[in-house]
């Protein structure tokens, strides 16, 4: 196995940075589009709501596997070639921003709706509600349910080496079969995508133990 | 994980099917494809890079047979960059359908059904069948003694056909095989032989010989080879504006097979030269 390592390793680096850069940038994407569209659900307009709706039917609702098909091979149609790392971000991005508003919306519903009045009446401005009032409590119930949307979405990304992007899983299968030695070089996949949870599981701890000391202040 | 392996495979090869046909009859106005590959200077091309010693990946880099082939074809396309991509194989052939690639540079085993369906290039291999065994399983000495074994191949590949095709003649005979597992690509298949979940794996002569001779020490090629002579060929579309880089494609391969280049490169890659036809003979025939 070390010896597999030693030999393999530039090989696995590269496919670590192309999962990290995937899952990385999707998830960024992500972020302000699912906050979108769970305020788009929460909004008064009817409208949006439904807009907000099919879209999160659609993304949650249909395999990646298949929403990776689309967005590679579908734009061939309009003459369009999307290259395979573009095609995976987006269809990713497009993925986690449905699972990420759900988490947005969760956590803006659940402040009570007192507070919020509680602080208008105080004077405090609205920047001031979102920065001082919504965010801190909002972040903190969310934080677990995002680092596992973030887990999620890191190992969703082992899928798009059916279209052709090279990261970690496909560098293992392409070890795999130069090798005739299948075992070790998933067991190698596998320690890198514990390394990146790990990782990001502490980070998570660290954000939290933060925000619980804010909180009791 | 069998069960979400197999609804991968079958999801995946659904929708690119699907998709593929959809795209097949997407009308729109289009170029001729070789001159537009020397306009943009770039040649796109789909690979399954998980077929050793044909094409695989070495230090990140696909490498072998196709891979020497290709670079002397791109040697008469000055200006032209290979853009290789590595994709399962069963994305391969219905991506070319869809145009994601201009051709397919991964070795493409010769059936009466491609042959209708894709332009298959002139031969690049023998392709012939044979059997791959765990070392020393003295109740495997030829291909017949697979009848009452578990065995395996890739799903939707012409081996997986042929080793159908020889349980059916074992079943005819009364000594039918005790099941065929079918897999994603052949490394997975030679993972189950090794642990002991199948017995026999139907491959390419040439690939089994490659898995023989990187694990010594757990796989053996059961010999004679089986079934009619097959060749592996490379495919393009049938369409018309692919028509120009089909055939520079085969004009090229013919001059390798002529030269004797072709010849060399067996040997470097498979241990000794193979016998190639300059015309793909047509199949089951």
């Amino acid at each position: 196995m070390l010896a597999m390592l030693h030999q393999t390793y530039p090989v696995l680096l590269d496919g670590l940075m192309m999962t990290l850069l995937v899952s990385g940038i999707a998830l960024l994407i992500g972020c302000p589009l699912g906050l979108l569209i769970a305020r788009a659900a929460l909004s008064d307009s009817r409208a949006a709501r439904w807009t907000s709706g099919i879209y999160r039917s659609f993304w949650r609702g249909t395999p990646i596997l298949v929403q990776l098909i689309i967005v590679f091979y579908l734009p061939m149609s309009f003459g369009l070639k999307v290259a395979p790392v573009l095609a995976a971000i987006v269809a990713l991005a497009l993925n986690t921003a449905a699972f990420q508003s759900e988490i947005y919306r969760a956590g803006l519903s659940a402040i009570p709706a007192g507070q919020l009045e509680a602080a208008r009446l105080l004077g405090l401005t609205r920047a001031q509600i979102l920065v001082r009032i919504e965010a801190p409590q909002a972040i903190r119930l969310m934080l677990p349910a995002l680092i596992s949307e973030a887990l999620a979405l890191i190992k969703n990304s082992s899928l798009v080496s059916v279209i052709a992007v090279t990261e970690i899983t496909r560098r293992a299968q392409q070890i795999a079969s130069a090798t005739f030695h299948p075992l070790e070089a998933y067991t190698l996949a596998l320690v890198a995508y514990l390394a990146i949870a790990a990782v990001l599981a502490g980070a998570g701890l660290l954000v939290e133990r933060r925000l619980a000391h804010g909180g009791s202040r | 994980m069998p069960a979400p392996a197999v609804l991968r495979r079958t999801v995946l090869a659904g929708a690119v099917a699907a998709l593929g046909l959809v795209l097949l009859v997407a009308p729109g106005a289009r170029a001729d494809v070789l001159s537009e590959v020397k306009q943009k200077g770039e040649l796109t091309v789909g690979t399954e890079a998980r077929f050793p010693p044909f094409e695989f990946v070495e230090n990140g880099v696909i490498v072998g047979y196709s891979a020497d082939i290709m670079a002397e074809i791109m040697k008469d396309l000055p200006g032209v960059t290979l853009e290789r991509l590595d994709l399962p194989w069963q994305g391969i052939l219905p991506g070319l359908a869809a145009r994601r690639f201009d051709y397919v540079v991964t070795s493409v085993t010769v059936t009466p059904e491609r042959f209708e369906t894709y332009h298959l290039s002139v031969p690049v291999a023998d392709a012939t069948m044979a059997i791959l065994k765990r070392k020393g399983d003295g109740a495997i000495t030829k291909p017949e003694d697979i009848a009452g074994k578990p065995v395996g191949s890739q799903a939707g590949s012409a081996q997986l056909q042929a080793l159908e095709t020889l349980a059916g003649e074992l079943k005819a005979r009364g000594t039918p095989v005790a099941g065929i597992t079918t897999y994603t690509d052949f490394s997975e298949a030679y993972a189950d032989l090794g642990a002991g979940r199948i017995r026999a794996v139907v491959n390419s002569l040439p690939n089994l010989l490659e898995a023989q001779r990187q694990r010594p020490d757990v796989f053996e090629v059961v010999l004679p080879t089986f079934g009619p002579k097959t060749y592996f060929s490379w495919a393009g579309r049938k369409d018309a504006d692919s028509a120009a880089l089909n055939a520079l494609i085969d004009a090229e391969l013919v001059k390798l097979i002529q030269s004797g280049r072709m010849a060399e490169l067996q040997v470097k890659w498979f241990g000794a030269p193979m016998e190639l036809p300059t015309v793909l003979p047509v199949p089951g025939k």
